[in-house]
């Protein structure tokens, strides 16, 4: 006798909120291509189930000088070019950049301490010379973070960059700048759902519109955490789709910085043989980190080495494919 | 300023014009309808203060309207009654017709919002009814014997004890040694006209709260001990004392045990806190070479300072005072008698005793009368210790059919829910904060302290009260509280309690990199100095707020209940004189429910020593509200962790549990905010 099977799925009373990053020239900024995220209405890729109306992206991150902490993997495969940051942009959008990570490192005070002006002039340049959307952050010192993220605010308006980092104890400059010059302000909280939540409804208080603030969860990379920020996004997904208006922004995830902070990408030598190829295992571990995260519902990756990215991006393409 | 109610659709008309007399003064003003009562006193230069800037929110502006008709918006700071009565807030209310309102004069208003130390003698309602006898363990027994002879040559102790027997009742006379070595000499001086000042060894529980309670295991009735022969008759008064060993604070009452009513009270910071703020540090410190005496003596010391103090005080002798009824939490407690606490702290928790002893005061070291017995109040376990036993007790949630929440706030949050049926408890570190511990410009509730803060939602100027209307030296844990709500309510600080550093007001300022609130400055109202609230403050309170609300929404949980099915909240702590439910349920102390339905019950533990103390059946519901309670580890709950974090905000992270909080921030964001600096 034939069975009739239904698959069950669940009724969510929300979804995600649809943030666009980059505006073009009819919307004011100068970009050639936006990138959109968001509007999942079920958890990761139940297709089944829900929506999910736009894919998850991917966007290179790039620094305004020459990185001087980064694992030689990376330093070889880019070569030259992280000594000029407007070639490596175009570098990274060749390779499949969706969007251009830029982390302002030169601004900070033990670094080159550039000043807020010559900083948002670097933004200005790279805006001039790609033009898929931008994510600028700060230098990583507060006080810093908040002039400098102010001056590329205002030389930038009407872009709408995402800007980052909005934390708990340093958000409100941010945020405003955000608000006066159409941009959007990524929140970052601790791996915790209900420090996420709060900062969300702090930057919201301000008059940050919701559909302009994006949620970096905070990531750890594989073997150092990772399984806390996915029980973490998970949780916060689940909100979002019960229908806590406060929980509904798309989420961006630094998998690339913390991927090659790991010892086992960033250490080639004295380490075991098992451990075989040094390239090829660091690689893996942004690969394993990122292909993670997005199945814990990330919308944007922020990513460091292309060949990661090209496999990244080849699951992404096979987990939209209904 | 858009001060005018939502009035249709704000096209403006002709208004009619109405007509206000103000009375007592008589005057009259004339102005459209749909002005509002406030603008309409103020340009008939009648004054009413409006601490709060206008809002609703602190209640001052009530007028009453004798005649007329007005158009008000609902506000908690009256009653149907009251608003039946023509009560109504001035900055809350339409003139809509001519109108007849009587304006208090403002001394009326000044004793109306007194606070009511002055009033030190008890009118603590005790938690019983009248359906037994309420008699306290301590008795004082006059009796005019007759002297022996060669016919009658009784002993003395037993010709005493055969007219206690015969006129009082007292079953089982006992005496200590010390008693019976001059009791030949004290009998005769006094020509056998004598006091006998005698006290039970065990406490009695009446059989209608035996049966009420179920099996308790409490014994019912035991020996009676005499304690001293005074010459004459001295039954007018028998000294005993309530002492509430706080983390933080001590406390105590000298009470006449012969009426029940408290002579007294004198509190002060207990002098451990110099070995650590919280009960762990206690315990830590205990262990280190003399730690455990040198606890055991600060103690000490601050009680009989306290003693002296009260005596001096009230004119009477330290030798008067024949009991000391103590409640403490576990570990207060075992520093106090000198058991070693080391393993209230070692997994897996235990006391050395739960219910301790009756003490003598000679072995203590308190120089009260040496036949003196102290009674501490029986605990529950580790963290769950005599001061909330005393609590439940004084509270009587313990008799009561209603589903009852109890929120006892100190440096330990102890919590308890429950009714006469079942009680569960739970114990979660708050932090002496709202104490005033921890707190720059923190302090007890004493007078001196302001305990009521109001904070103009436009200008940002703050409006405050001490106790006893003297100059401010301090804020203690009512106006903390006060001033949080209205930081917060005022848009001072955020939700995450930061402080707003672009705000134009210089009440908000950088002192050490920290940013704090300028609550009053030197030279007003005759502070010596500035009492402010830092940012660092605010956050030692968010934490306590924090620690309780998770403590209290785990517990109800863990029954499998949920906060509306609590029918009432009692909370206690050493606030001070008073707290405001409202502010309170504002800063996410208290769950957000209708006000009537929770009473703050002051220093609940310090109420229950003072009830056994007068009371020996309350001695004895003691033993049996120590027997019922359950105990629940929080640290057994990973539960508790998650809930802690959301409830570090304001009111909370989820403003779904707080309606009426929402309602409020939306109303005072449709107001408008305090000016920006340019």
């Amino acid at each position: 006798m034939p069975v009739t099977v239904e698959t069950p799925t669940e009724k969510w009373a929300g979804k995600v909120r649809e943030i666009t990053l980059g505006a073009t020239a009819a919307e004011g900024g100068t970009r050639t291509s936006t990138v959109t995220v968001g509007g999942e209405g079920t958890m990761p890729f139940l297709h089944f189930e829900g929506e999910t109306p736009h894919r998850p992206v991917v966007a290179i991150e790039i620094y305004d000088i020459a990185p001087q902490d980064w694992s030689p993997i990376l330093m070889d495969y880019w070569g030259d070019v992280v000594n000029d940051v407007v070639a490596w942009a175009k570098k990274a959008v060749e390779l499949g950049a969706d969007a251009i990570a830029l982390t302002l490192r030169g601004a900070h005070p033990e670094v080159n301490d550039r000043s807020p002006e010559d900083s948002a002039r670097v933004v200005k340049d790279v805006l001039a010379a790609v033009g898929v959307p931008l994510i600028v952050y700060g230098p990583g010192a507060p006080d810093k973070d908040n002039e400098v993220l102010v001056a590329v605010a205002e030389a930038t308006a009407g872009e709408r960059l995402a800007l980052g980092l909005c934390e708990q104890n340093n958000y409100r400059t941010i945020a405003a700048a955000c608000m006066g010059s159409g941009h959007i302000a990524v929140a970052r909280a601790p791996i915790d759902v209900n420090i996420q939540k709060q900062l969300n409804i702090l930057i919201s208080d301000m008059g940050l519109p919701l559909d302009r603030i994006l949620m970096d969860p905070t990531t750890g990379a594989l073997g150092y955490g990772l399984e806390y920020t996915y029980s973490v996004m998970e949780r916060l997904r689940l909100a979002a789709l019960q229908g806590d208006a406060m929980t509904q922004q798309p989420m961006i995830c630094t998998a690339g910085h913390e991927a090659w902070r790991a010892k086992e990408s960033k250490v080639g030598e004295g380490v075991p043989e098992a451990w075989g190829d040094w390239k090829e295992r660091g690689i893996a571990w942004e690969t394993v980190t990122a292909t993670s995260l997005i199945e814990a519902g990330a919308d944007i990756l922020v990513m460091r080495h292309p060949e990661a990215v090209a496999i990244v991006k080849k699951t992404i393409d096979q987990l939209v494919a209904k | 300023m858009d001060t005018r109610l939502p009035s249709g659709n704000g096209q403006v008309r002709e208004a009619r014009r109405c007509a206000v007399v103000f009375k007592p003064s008589g005057r009259v003003i004339e102005v459209p309808a749909g002005t509002l009562l406030l603008d309409a006193a103020r340009q008939a230069g009648v004054s009413i203060e409006t601490p709060c800037g206008g809002y609703g929110r602190c209640g001052r502006c009530r007028v009453l309207v004798e005649s007329g008709d007005v158009a008000r918006r609902d506000t908690y700071h009256l009653t149907a009654d009251e608003v039946a009565q023509g009560h109504a807030l001035a900055c809350q209310t339409q003139v809509q017709g001519s109108l007849t309102v009587f304006v208090e004069p403002r001394e009326a208003i000044s004793r109306r919002y007194r606070p009511q130390e002055e009033a030190r003698a008890a009118q603590i309602a005790l938690p019983l009814d009248g359906s037994f006898i309420c008699q306290p363990s301590l008795r004082k027994l006059h009796v005019a014997v007759e002297g022996p002879s060669m016919e009658d040559n009784t002993n003395d102790f037993d010709r005493l004890g055969r007219d206690l027997v015969r006129e009082y009742g007292v079953p089982r006379l006992r005496a200590d040694l010390p008693v019976l070595r001059t009791l030949a000499a004290d009998v005769r001086s006094a020509n056998w006209d004598v006091t006998a000042v005698v006290d039970d060894e065990e406490p009695q529980l009446p059989q209608q709260w035996e049966e009420e309670m179920g099996e308790t295991g409490v014994h019912m009735e035991g020996p009676t001990r005499l304690l001293a022969v005074e010459p004459g008759d001295t039954t007018g008064r028998a000294l005993g004392v309530a002492v509430d060993i706080g983390t933080t604070t001590v406390v105590v009452y000298l009470v006449n045990t012969a009426n029940a009513q408290v002579l007294d009270t004198a509190s002060a910071y207990n002098a451990q806190i110099s070995c650590g703020d919280d009960v762990i540090s206690r315990i830590i410190y205990s262990q280190r070479g003399d730690g455990l005496n040198h606890l055991r003596k600060l103690v000490t010391d601050t009680i009989n300072g306290l003693l002296d103090e009260l005596a001096k005080r009230n004119g009477i002798e330290l030798r008067d005072i024949y009991e000391m009824s103590v409640a403490g939490n576990t570990t207060m407690t075992h520093l106090f008698l000198g058991l070693n606490p080391k393993y209230v702290r070692e997994a897996p928790y235990i006391p050395t005793v739960n219910l301790p002893p009756a003490v003598l005061a000679a072995d203590l070291g308190i120089p009260i009368h040496p036949q003196a017995r102290v009674k501490c109040a029986p605990g529950v376990g580790s963290y769950v210790g005599g001061d909330i036993t005393a609590g439940v007790l004084s509270s009587g949630m313990f008799r009561t059919d209603k589903l009852t929440l109890f929120i006892d706030v100190g440096t330990n949050g102890e919590i308890v829910l429950g009714n006469k049926e079942w009680l569960i408890t739970c114990a979660c570190s708050a932090g002496p904060a709202f104490e005033g511990g921890g707190v720059k410009d923190g302090m007890r509730a004493i007078p001196g302290a302001v305990q009521e803060v109001w904070i103009n939602s436009e200008t940002l100027e703050p409006t405050c009260r001490t106790i006893g209307d003297l100059p401010p030296q301090g804020i203690c844990g009512s106006g903390l509280l006060g001033a949080l709500a209205e930081m917060f309510i005022s848009g001072i600080i955020d939700k995450g309690g930061r402080m707003r550093r672009d705000l134009d007001t210089p009440r908000v300022r950088i002192a050490n990199n920290i940013a704090e609130y300028v609550l009053v400055k030197a030279g007003e109202q005759g502070a010596k100095r500035d009492i402010v609230l830092t940012e660092a403050d605010i956050n030692n309170l968010l934490r306590a707020k924090g620690a309780i609300y998770a403590g209290f929404s785990v517990l109800v949980r863990s029954v499998g209940l949920t906060m509306a099915d609590v029918e009432q909240v009692m909370i206690a702590g050493a606030f001070g004189q008073h707290i405001h439910i409202e502010k309170a349920i504002q800063i996410g102390l208290l769950p957000d429910m209708p006000w009537d339905r929770i009473k703050y019950v002051g220093n609940s533990s310090a109420l229950g020593a003072y009830f056994a103390l007068v009371c020996r059946e309350a001695r004895a519901a003691l033993q049996a509200v120590a027997r019922k309670m359950t105990y629940l580890e929080l640290s057994a709950d990973n539960s508790f962790m998650d809930e802690y974090t959301r409830a570090l905000f304001l009111p909370h992270t989820d403003i779904n549990e707080f309606p009426s909080v929402g309602r409020l921030l939306e109303q005072t964001r449709q107001k408008g905010t305090a000016a920006v600096k340019a």
